[in-house]
């Protein structure tokens, strides 16, 4: 197990040998102390509409996505505690190239958000499964999985091939990136807590394993969680809503800013055809690549990404997901004929 | 990070979570079919912290008392990655956000800040997704209906009749503005539905003031030009209470 009992801070080396140490207990105590003392300077702090929306947003966000963290968590610490690796490897295909497509496909089971899907992705590594195929199930899990596709199909009644376009479009960006995975990824851009394999799971123990397995991940997680809804909190108050609006007829330029919007606003895979559906201005093409790049990559995910897998990993992996996404999407879509 | 302080942060944002799914506060965040997810989510979270916290005493009480503990093996990591637990603190951040500032829902300002747009179904819809109104002398609507039916439904069946919104108030440029937030799955992609007040009798109401007002549509205001934003003839102005359930879906 990797994260275990122990790990105090070493933030304050100074004082370490003297006999009473600041342990991060007391921080915790002082921070809540003065919050409280402080409870009505801050609710003043924060009585600007600006401030105010974005503080709204930022707790929309949490509220909304941790319970879907919550459930990825437990998916990491059970397939931790009673899903032995050699399980994991008769299952899967020997060659990396079948395992992708396995996982590929193995994304349909699992119902949530983009935010559920990055535990598992990494306990799968874990637990011996090659990268890229967990890589593949990272990217296809939220994007192609009924909740979704029901999702999409609701938000565009009587256009179904803008719900096959967007189950194309995000599965071949799935597989896309595992299969470069395989040719060119290099296992040292992961952090190797990452990689590091659990030891094997004695009878007994299980229990104890999976509760702290969906601990540690949940504490990890949770933190570059809420970093990434700061962040797209922060994003969607200040990224002017002009720019949804101006794009009627200039294809090209409305693909990429769809992209970078849904880069910036980071939303729920449940939520985002709604908004592109509400779009109306805007053709179907540059609607499908917001819908096909959301789940693939964004600020959030891009946080929980960098805390889970390392920062080198994640400053690779997120630009060429979304050129792939972007480009995936575009294809489908000329293919089904949204466009 | 200490263990024990992460802990006491699981239970403290589990806490959080279970708190405003119960007391209702979560409306102003999410969607209402999300409270048994916010409930489930945070108390496993509590769960958790709960059972590291009574696992670490026993394991310290047996510690103390029997000499070898045979299954603390695991409790010997203790090599370089306390970097990895000091992101932790973040969950401080909403923790301390829910408790202490409790952000109020959505209103005038982000209704500014986003330009209203009329929800995809009534775009994609036919007249026969506008069935005619039921019958009665004032009929209540949805800010979200009535500004769909007032951009998209040909067959006028709004014209002359009698219909009460709720929504607040917005002060904007071309006027006072009936505003009603509607969201799809949380607040991050709320969208505004606008009717403009003729009239003046809510000119002098505060920004993000909960009002009632019965009137009837002006036929043919509602256009793209203007963001579907129809203009409404209020017969009254009644302020009320804010709704436990601020936003439409």
């Amino acid at each position: 197990m990797d994260t275990l009992p122990g790990d105090d801070t070493i933030t304050e080396p100074g004082r370490r040998n003297r006999r009473f140490r600041i342990s991060s207990v007391e921080v915790l105590c002082a921070i809540l102390l003065v919050a409280i003392l402080g409870q009505g300077w801050l609710q003043q702090l924060f009585d600007v509409p600006a401030l105010r929306t974005g503080s709204t947003v930022f707790v929309a966000v949490c509220v909304q996505a941790l319970p879907f963290l919550v459930l990825g968590v437990l998916i990491s610490g059970a397939i931790a505690a009673f899903v032995p690796a050699r399980v994991l490897e008769k299952v899967l295909p020997k060659r990396a190239g079948a395992a992708v497509g396995v996982a590929g496909l193995a994304g349909v089971a699992l119902p949530g958000c983009e935010c559920a899907s990055v535990p598992v992705a990494r306990r799968l590594m874990g637990q011996g499964v090659a990268p890229a195929a967990a890589l593949t199930f990272l990217l296809a899990a939220p994007a192609v999985n009924p909740v979704v596709l029901v999702a999409t199909a609701v938000a565009f009644p009587g256009k179904p091939e803008m719900v096959l376009a967007r189950f194309a479009g995000s599965l071949a960006t799935a597989m896309v990136m595992g299969w470069l995975w395989a040719r060119w990824g290099k296992l040292e851009w992961i952090t190797e807590r990452a990689l590091r394999r659990l030891p094997e799971v004695a009878g007994g123990q299980r229990w104890r394993v999976f509760a702290e397995t969906a601990r540690t991940d949940l504490v990890e997680a949770g933190g570059f969680l809420v970093l990434g809804a700061l962040i797209s909190s922060a994003l969607n108050v200040l990224v002017p809503a002009k720019w949804f609006g101006v794009l009627g007829d200039q294809i090209v330029l409305g693909v990429l800013v769809m992209a970078v919007l849904a880069v910036v606003l980071a939303l729920c895979s449940e939520a985002d055809a709604f908004v592109a559906a509400s779009l109306t201005a805007l053709p179907l093409l540059p609607k499908l690549v917001f819908l096909v790049v959301g789940p693939a990559v964004d600020v959030k995910l891009f946080a929980l990404q960098a805390g889970t897998f390392g920062r080198s990993f994640a400053v690779r992996f997120a630009p060429v997901t979304l050129v792939v996404a972007v480009g995936c999407a575009v294809v489908a879509g000329l293919l089904v004929g949204v466009a | 990070m200490r263990r024990e302080t992460q802990n006491v942060l699981l239970i403290l944002l589990g806490g959080a979570l279970v708190k405003i799914a119960v007391n209702g506060d979560f409306l102003r965040y999410v969607k209402p079919a999300q409270q048994p997810w916010i409930v489930a989510g945070g108390a496993v979270m509590v769960v958790l912290g709960v059972v590291a916290i009574v696992h670490d005493v026993l394991a310290a009480r047996s510690k103390v008392t029997v000499d070898a503990v045979p299954e603390e093996h695991d409790h010997a990591h203790d090599d370089g990655h306390a970097h990895s637990a000091r992101p932790a603190w973040l969950l401080l951040v909403p923790v301390l956000a829910v408790f202490l500032v409790a952000p109020p829902a959505l209103g005038a300002d982000s209704v500014i800040r986003t330009e209203a747009r009329v929800p995809s179904s009534a775009a994609a819809a036919s007249a026969a997704a506008f069935p005619p109104l039921p019958m009665g002398n004032v009929i209540p609507l949805p800010v979200n209906e009535f500004v769909s039916r007032a951009g998209w439904d040909t067959a006028g069946t709004l014209n002359g009749r009698t219909v009460s919104l709720t929504g607040f108030v917005v002060h904007t440029d071309g006027g006072t503005l009936l505003a009603r937030l509607v969201i799809s799955c949380c607040a991050a992609d709320a969208f505004p539905v606008t009717v403009r007040l003729r009239g003046g009798e809510a000119d002098h109401l505060a920004s993000d003031a909960w009002i009632q007002v019965t009137g009837q549509v002006v036929p043919g205001t509602a256009t793209k030009d203007n963001s579907y934003t129809p203009d409404f003839t209020p017969a009254s102005v009644t302020p009320v209470p804010t709704p436990k359930d601020p936003y439409e879906y």
